[in-house]
């Protein structure tokens, strides 16, 4: 293999897009910005040869927080790349240039791209280039990674600099250097040393050291930080920022009169105190209204309306060419019609993919996590969760996939796992029959309330998962927002696009293997004891038919006395769509009961009391997702032992909520004894709730050791207590 | 007086970082002590805050805040 580059820099400084100029936009990158979660690695020509480019996650300093930022921490603390590429935001130089002296210390061959020169221009400022590159002792390479302005010069730096020793490094105060150079024999490496004497044994857990020579650091540490006037772990930062400041005094030319700034004015408005909320909530309406309102059910119908034709040109083709029945079923029911059913989602999934792209190449994503993170603080989550949990009123899938935008793994599972609680809207036909049919004149107040079930148990379940299995994990909230941007429309389909594909790919992947199980489980069964493939309406026969006759038991105590509706949410696992659709099919009704539900309304009537309705709900409410949010969620969680119990969790909860809505509201109703028992419960459950959520609020890791530990007030009851 | 006590539009100078589990984040991103802040703003909710530090805008919840001890200032740097 070729030369290796790594592009290493801040979060949001222009990696990836730097990345997809070098390496050619045909590269997958469909991450999102600032969210590189893994390293990637492509292709560039270099001279007469290969590259090997890999774009590591963005990162504000070697010493990390997070997976991600570990995962380029290690890579470079381990030396694996020929040259590095640093992308400074020239925006925003003082800041960057802290992680630029961190990898000088390394003492690796080093380029730097100073990228958005342009801001740096309309704010009437201006970096004498010449002189950065003489006080840092490496190149340095202006360049506009959006237009691709300045990647020759840079790949041209790059192969001049490959194999060379480094001229000079950086030096610090004398007293810091004398440490460093008695830590350096131990450690084999200068660049350990500093980071041994940053960061402890944690700056060097990348490599491995014998116990006799970490006690041996432990003590040169301790003698040497009497010399200085600074706790020890801010004594290297607060040099670095030092140099920084004289060598920004000496390049960075500004104005006299600071030119107005265009950010401010936005946020003025946008994170007004009275007017952030409101508009915050505005915006938030309008990418759902366009997405499933009018607009994206206008195209979707017209979607639907296409993929329908298509699929029934190509199954009168398949009849005409007068294949096996067995055959012509696959074709049609198994493959086309499932396909049918998930890609229907595509057209308003991509409307809510392009309304993504917009927010966040714009910049207002960083400030809804700003606006929303008090309140998501309560239930142990952080601002950034919010997006992703709004997500699922429409579509769990793109909400699980929105959940990359969280930078702590923590975080991201979590709200991963709670999502599907959320009432997407595929669910809605089933509250919209269920309801019209059995509650009348309250059946909006029945279906709102279904809502609020959803809401309620996501967020219960998101502060019991923080208080159990993933105790001590405090949601961090430490942001930086950037300068707003105009989203450049290539950009923005560019993601669109990516995020669209991504979803194609998996229906024509994975779910396609289960459509064909499932298809096979309702459409061949026993009748008269001969086992042959069934018609439409001849679901009762199959195999799938049997298996809700079967577990049916075990459904009646959430109130099923039928197994049709056993049937239906089976069904629900394909897509909640076809819950209502199997009923209508059970039933016997002949017509579109998606459509309209009221051709349902008397079987409904008929078959269920009202609290077996409710308990029906709130079972297809809460259950097992659909196949396509599982398959999301399997992806993102990326282990099977969360995956698994995720989906067990979600079953028992619904299991156990339709249970007690079931026995409560069939319970006698004029008894008081029941009345009581209910309340009691229910106050019970209050005062747990309550207790639980009081108890968080602040965000430190632990009082011990804290300077203001007497003078807290949010300071827990146990003092060891991590909150 | 710590970082919390500031009022939006007021300037301020930090003087030392009291432990938290992001002390570490904290001085990396510049809060070293020293530095000038100028608080900017609440969020509508009234936490978390937004600073200037170093020339670029951050955000931070008032209970890391309170754990970094600013003293009051005229003017940033």
């Amino acid at each position: 293999m070729g030369i290796k580059v790594a592009l290493v820099g801040n979060p949001n400084s222009g990696k990836t897009t730097l990345f997809n100029g070098l390496t050619g936009s045909n590269q997958s990158v469909g991450n999102w910005p600032g969210v590189t979660v893994e390293k990637k690695t492509g292709k560039a020509i270099l001279g007469e040869s290969e590259a090997e480019i890999i774009d590591l996650p963005g990162l504000y300093s070697l010493s990390t927080l997070s997976l991600e930022e570990e995962v380029s921490a290690t890579f470079v603390l381990q030396q694996k790349m020929d040259v590095i590429v640093n992308i400074v935001d020239a925006s925003n130089l003082e800041r960057n240039l802290f992680l630029t002296h961190q990898l000088l210390e390394s003492g690796l061959p080093m380029v730097i791209a100073l990228n958005c020169m342009d801001i740096v221009r309309k704010r009437m400022e201006d970096i004498n280039i010449p002189k950065l590159a003489e006080r840092l002792g490496v190149p340095v390479i202006p360049i506009t990674a959006s237009r691709k302005h300045g990647l020759l010069d840079l790949m041209r730096q790059v192969e001049l600099i490959v194999g060379k020793l480094r001229p000079s490094m950086p030096r610090y105060s004398a007293a810091l250097e004398r440490a460093v150079d008695r830590l350096e024999p131990l450690l084999g490496s200068r660049f350990l040393a500093y980071r041994f004497f940053e960061d402890g044994k944690k700056g060097i857990s990348a490599v491995h050291f014998d116990e006799p020579v970490l006690h041996a650091l432990e003590a040169v540490m301790v003698e040497e930080s009497r010399h200085f006037s600074v706790d020890a772990d801010m004594v290297l930062p607060a040099e670095r920022y030092d140099r920084i400041l004289s060598i920004c005094a000496e390049v960075l030319a500004k104005p006299v009169q600071a030119v107005d700034n265009v950010t401010d004015r936005i946020d003025q408005i946008l994170t007004h105190k009275w007017f952030g909320l409101p508009i915050f909530g505005s915006v938030m309406f309008l990418v759902f209204y366009l997405a499933f309102g009018p607009l994206g059910t206008w195209i979707t119908d017209g979607f639907v309306g296409l993929i329908d034709a298509f699929f029934g040109w190509i199954e009168s083709g398949i009849v005409a060419l007068g294949m096996a029945p067995w055959v012509s079923s696959l074709i049609v029911r198994g493959v086309f019609g499932g396909l049918a059913a998930v890609v229907g989602f595509l057209p308003q999934l991509a409307i809510l993919f392009l309304f993504l792209a917009l927010l966040e190449d714009s910049g207002y994503m960083a400030r809804a996590a700003f606006i929303m993170d008090r309140a998501m603080r309560r239930f142990g989550l952080s601002g950034k969760s919010f997006i992703p949990m709004l997500l699922g009123f429409g579509c769990s899938v793109p909400a699980v996939t929105a959940t990359r935008t969280l930078d702590r793994p923590e975080d991201r599972r979590i709200t991963t796992m709670v999502i599907p609680f959320v009432s997407c809207g595929a669910k809605a036909p089933i509250y919209a029959v269920f309801a019209g049919a059995l509650f009348a004149s309250h059946s909006y107040l029945v279906v709102f309330s279904m809502y609020l079930l959803g809401i309620i148990v996501a967020l219960l379940s998101a502060v019991l998962f923080k208080k159990t299995i993933m105790k001590g994990s405090s949601a961090n909230y430490l942001m930086e927002l950037p300068e707003y941007r105009m989203p450049t429309p290539k950009n923005v389909l560019l993601h669109t696009w990516e995020r669209s594909k991504g979803f194609l790919v998996k229906a024509m992947t994975v779910l396609l293997g289960a459509f064909i199980v499932i298809w096979f489980l309702s459409y061949f069964g026993f009748v008269d004891g001969t086992f042959r493939l069934l018609e439409n309406n001849e679901i009762e026969f199959s195999l799938l038919g049997y298996l809700g006759k079967f577990i049916l038991p075990l459904f009646r105590p959430i109130g099923f006395s039928d197994w049709r509706p056993a049937v239906a949410i089976l069904t629900g696992f394909v897509a909640k769509e076809s819950v209502v659709g199997t009923l209508g099919i059970l039933y016997g009704i002949q017509g579109d009961v998606v459509q309209n539900g009221s051709l349902l309304f008397s079987s409904i009537q008929t078959a269920f009391s009202p609290v077996q309705a409710y308990a029906f709900m709130a079972f297809a409410l809460l259950g097992s997702p659909c196949i396509a949010a599982l398959t999301a969620m399997s992806k993102e969680l990326r282990s099977r032992k969360w995956f698994a119990f995720i989906v067990v969790y979600e079953m028992m909860v619904a299991y156990l909520v339709a249970l007690l809505i079931f026995q409560l509201g069939s319970a006698d109703t004029g008894s008081l004894l029941s009345a009581i028992v209910a309340g009691g419960a229910i106050l019970i459950v209050f005062a747990t709730v309550r207790r639980v959520l009081k108890r968080r609020g602040n965000t430190c890791g632990s009082c011990h050791g804290c300077a203001i530990e007497g003078s807290c007030a949010s300071k827990p009851e146990e003092k060891s207590g991590k909150s | 007086m710590t970082l919390k006590d500031i009022r939006p539009g007021e300037h301020c100078i930090i003087q030392n970082l009291h432990p938290n589990n992001l002390r570490k984040r904290l001085i990396d991103l510049g809060l070293t002590t020293g530095t000038g802040v100028l608080v900017k703003k609440m969020a509508p909710l009234g936490d978390p805050m937004e600073i200037v530090v170093r020339g670029y805008l951050l955000t931070l919840r008032k209970a890391e805040a309170r754990s970094i001890e600013v003293e009051k200032s005229e003017v940033t740097r």
